[in-house]
């Protein structure tokens, strides 16, 4: 055991090796295509009209009269030292935006999973229960079409028919606008908890119920299939067909042995949703109005604000790369079979 | 028996849903939607509609424009008195008016407040060199010396930028911005601050007419269907209109009609317009430029476009800064289009080539270009090719001034309530060749057209005020309208729309809703 756990741990530390070329891989390609791409950020800031004295001081203020290699190892340097610089548009610092888009991002990607896992479990138990008759075929159906369905189109939707017809819920925002949020980590949820205030918890989950729960359906199917499939291919094969020579219970069978196995594939496929829902489900924050890190890439992005959008462009690939590496080291620890 | 179970357990959670989880707004104050993010709250900052409307409200003006377009007094005690050689404005301003913060209003806080927008304003150009500096020769006494003879600072000092802020309270800030706080005299004071949502509470030692709402919680959605959806299921009570749109607006415009909304109009103070690059062929030619203006149908356009909630226009100066409704621009006659053409050698097998670059962010921007390009396809297809392309506007506008695009559709809001905000933003140039701007507005217009007359009219117009400085601004429009550097096609104002149980939204001449005055009514 000791072997494979140090094993386990080289392999990690390769695997953690390779994050910093990567990472500079990225920063190197954000920083060249903010930079071939049209527009000029100063237009942005000051409009078309702003005379030339104005611009060009500005210009000189953010450091776009430097030559490009200046720039670069002038971002490189700051990027090394967790300094994204100041947003061009709010002169905030990026770190500190960062961190208040991150928490709403993830409060609704990881209710959203959530979600996702609670709809498309049960029906991919009771596609593989109902094998080969209607209920089966529905069930798949089922998994293809949310799977089909475009994100923006299932949130207008969503939003169309419960909060403008039914106006059960919110259109969008995370939280009652008459009303202060509670402010301590930036998880409303768990802020709610925190200060016990059970009212801004209904509060708050009343404004995630809607993108969570439209997200989560449309995440569904790829949980209701991956389910179905891998539970499906382990009831088949060999180990569990000797379990049952030798008398193992159904139940133990599938509790103790199909089950961890059919899940070893989902843990990776939720590590990379969930990866991927933390650097923001872009059109469902627009859609929502939902404070997140994409919508406020989507808004530094049509600002030109360059220092912001490499900002969260750098920090999102560092948490995507990070949650990859967990989920990576995760599924070696977990499955034996693995060879590393 | 099953499925009345389900049916059941679905009606209970449905209700429990309806009747307990749905927050209730129980309070007096109102909530307003607009699009978009305040990222700041700092007068030298904001550049944005909302900022302002909100600003408006958490802060006072020296003067403010009035429903009409008059200068009307607001922090000062009456109209600014311009010295004999119109060198010195002086403002004597109104006494016992306190900060939010407590402190007292005068000429100190003044000064402080317009020489910090002069450091580091973002649109500190719009006072360029007017202003050399300002005196407070007594406490409630401000004097503005100018740097040259300057009829156009009255209507600058209307400007929200220029709102006075407790130096107390800014002493940190005096060459920084601070976004997310302000301390200013006006009728609210600012609660609470997000980039999403800001609260505001009635200033309740306000030196003027008290709010007639118990405050205003003001709110961000990022897309125009949220807005709709929001003021439809009543989840909000007044809307803004600024980014939605055509056919949203035109449905609020119904239902206010058939008394389901009330609707608020503000003055028309944006235009747009076709700017063409007159420093090349083809249109370098006056003819080639009429043409093209004469086979513009704006009727059309205003119709299939905006469902006539923009009116067409042939002017580039708002009909509200000007005493007369003249047209200057030729109306839409593509006969006349036709003979000008074969004057300059076109239609007889022979188009020209007509490229129209709209911003294809701007939804309506397109829709100007198809309709301008199936007009032209079916009257004078054989005289002109037109060939439509969109570009993100932020790249439109860092061309514009390079001279990309021989044609560009684009609008203009005058960043103060004079025509010389329309004129100068257009037509003013800094060097001229003949008849072409090699540096100046003009240029970063995209039109690079210029005319020595029109140098000197906005020179002799600086001296001069009254009715004999706006006649001289309108002169210079007759000037453009004849030269055609431009061709104006619309014309079109901000719109609020409220629930019946509030008071309808009331703009300004600034295009600015009074927040104070919503109050919640009977239905």
């Amino acid at each position: 055991m000791s072997r494979d756990l140090n094993k386990l741990l080289n392999y990690s530390l390769i695997k953690i090796s390779l994050i910093p070329l990567m990472l500079w891989i990225i920063s190197s390609l954000v920083f060249i295509l903010l930079r071939v791409a049209p527009g000029d950020p100063v237009d942005a800031i000051l409009g078309s009209s702003a005379d030339e004295v104005s611009r060009e001081i500005l210009r000189n203020k953010l450091g776009l009269n430097e030559s490009l290699s200046n720039q670069y190892f002038a971002y490189i340097n700051d990027i090394l030292h967790l300094n994204f610089g100041l947003s061009l548009s709010t002169e905030e610092p990026v770190l500190n935006i960062i961190l208040k888009s991150l928490p709403p991002s993830i409060e609704l990607g990881f209710f959203s999973i959530l979600s996702a896992i609670l709809i498309g479990f049960p029906m991919g138990f009771l596609g593989l229960l109902k094998r080969g008759k209607k209920t089966d075929y529905i069930v798949r159906m089922f998994g293809i079409a949310t799977y089909a369905i475009p994100p923006f189109w299932g949130a207008m939707l969503a939003q169309l028919f419960f909060s403008v017809y039914l106006n059960i819920f919110p259109i969008g925002g995370r939280f009652p606008i008459f009303q202060q949020q509670p402010q301590i980590t930036g998880f409303l949820v768990l802020d709610s908890i925190l200060s016990n205030n059970i009212i801004a918890l209904k509060d708050s989950f009343y404004h995630l119920a809607l993108p969570t729960i439209t997200l989560g359906f449309l995440l569904s199917g790829i949980f209701n299939r991956s389910l179905r499939v891998n539970l499906d291919k382990t009831l088949k094969s060999d180990y569990v067909d000797a379990a049952k020579c030798r008398g193992i219970s159904r139940q133990r069978i599938f509790l103790n042995h199909a089950l961890p196995n059919a899940l070893l594939p989902i843990v990776t496929i939720s590590g990379l949703t969930m990866a991927s829902l933390a650097g923001g489900a872009l059109l469902f924050e627009v859609t929502f109005s939902w404070p997140g890190i994409a919508l406020r890439l989507y808004e530094a992005i049509s600002q030109r604000d360059y220092t912001l959008v490499q900002g969260i462009v750098i920090f999102t690939s560092m948490l995507i790369v990070s949650l990859n590496l967990f989920v990576d080291i995760l599924i070696a620890y977990l499955d034996p079979r693995l060879e590393y | 028996m099953q499925n009345k179970l389900f049916i059941s357990s679905f009606i209970c959670l449905f209700s429990l849903i309806q009747f307990s989880c749905v927050p209730k707004n129980n309070s007096k104050r109102i909530i307003v939607a607009s699009s978009g993010k305040v990222e700041s709250l700092d007068p030298a900052r904001v550049t944005s509609l909302k900022s302002f409307q909100l600003l408006s409200s958490l802060g006072d003006t020296l003067y403010v424009l009035n429903s009409d377009g008059k200068l009307v007094p607001e922090l000062a005690l009456d109209m600014p008195i311009l010295s004999n050689d119109k060198s010195k404005i002086t403002i004597n301003l109104k006494e016992n008016i306190y900060f939010h913060d407590g402190t007292e209003f005068d000429a100190k806080a003044m000064k402080f407040s317009i020489d910090r927008f002069m450091r580091i304003g973002i649109n500190k150009y719009i006072l360029g060199d007017k202003i050399n500096f300002i005196e407070t020769p007594s406490k409630f006494k401000l004097v503005i010396n100018l740097n040259k003879p300057s009829s156009s600072i009255n209507a600058l000092l209307t400007s929200i930028n220029l709102t006075p802020v407790s130096p107390s309270f800014y002493k940190d800030y005096a060459d920084k911005f601070l976004n997310d706080k302000f301390i200013g005299t006006g009728k609210y004071v600012l609660k609470n601050f997000s980039n999403e949502k800001q609260l505001l509470e009635p200033n309740i030692r306000y030196w003027g007419v008290k709010p007639k709402n118990d405050g205003i919680n003001f709110i961000g959605y990022e897309n125009s269907s949220s807005l709709y959806g929001a003021l439809k299921s009543k989840q909000i009570d007044v809307l803004l209109s600024n980014s939605i749109e055509d056919i949203q607006r035109n449905e609020l415009n119904l239902s206010s009609k058939e008394k389901k909304l009330r609707e608020g109009i503000a003055p028309e103070t944006q235009i747009t317009f076709i700017s063409l690059r007159t420093n090349s062929y083809p249109f370098s030619s006056r003819n080639i430029r009429l043409a093209i203006s004469k086979s513009i149908n704006r009727n059309l356009i205003s119709k299939k476009v905006s469902y006539n909630l923009r009116k067409p226009l042939r002017n580039i100066v708002p009909p509200i800064f000007k005493e007369s409704n003249q047209d200057f621009w030729p109306e839409y006659n593509p006969k006349e289009a036709r003979i000008l053409l074969e004057k300059e050698g076109f239609c007889n097998g022979k188009k020209l080539n007509f490229p129209l670059t709209y911003r294809s962010n701007v939804p309506s921007d397109k829709l100007i270009s198809l309709i301008i390009q199936e007009d032209i396809k079916n009257n004078l297809s054989d005289c002109i090719s037109i060939d439509i392309n969109g570009v993100e506007s932020t790249t439109m506008y860092e061309n514009l001034s390079k001279g990309v695009y021989p044609t560009a559709i684009y609008d203009w809001t005058g960043l103060y309530s004079d025509p010389e905000a329309y004129l100068k933003p257009l037509l003013s140039c800094n060097e001229i060749v003949g008849n072409i701007c090699k540096e100046g507005e003009s240029v970063l217009s995209g039109s690079f057209w210029a005319s020595r007359e029109i140098e000197n009219l906005f020179e002799e117009s600086d001296s001069k005020v009254g009715n004999y400085r706006l006649n001289n601004l309108i002169k210079i429009e007759k000037i453009a309208s004849e030269s055609i550097p431009y061709i104006p096609i619309w014309i079109s104002s901000q719109k609020a729309w409220s629930q019946n149980k509030i008071s309808k939204p009331i703009f300004n001449g600034a295009g600015i809703i009074s927040l104070s005055d919503l109050e919640l009514i009977n239905e």
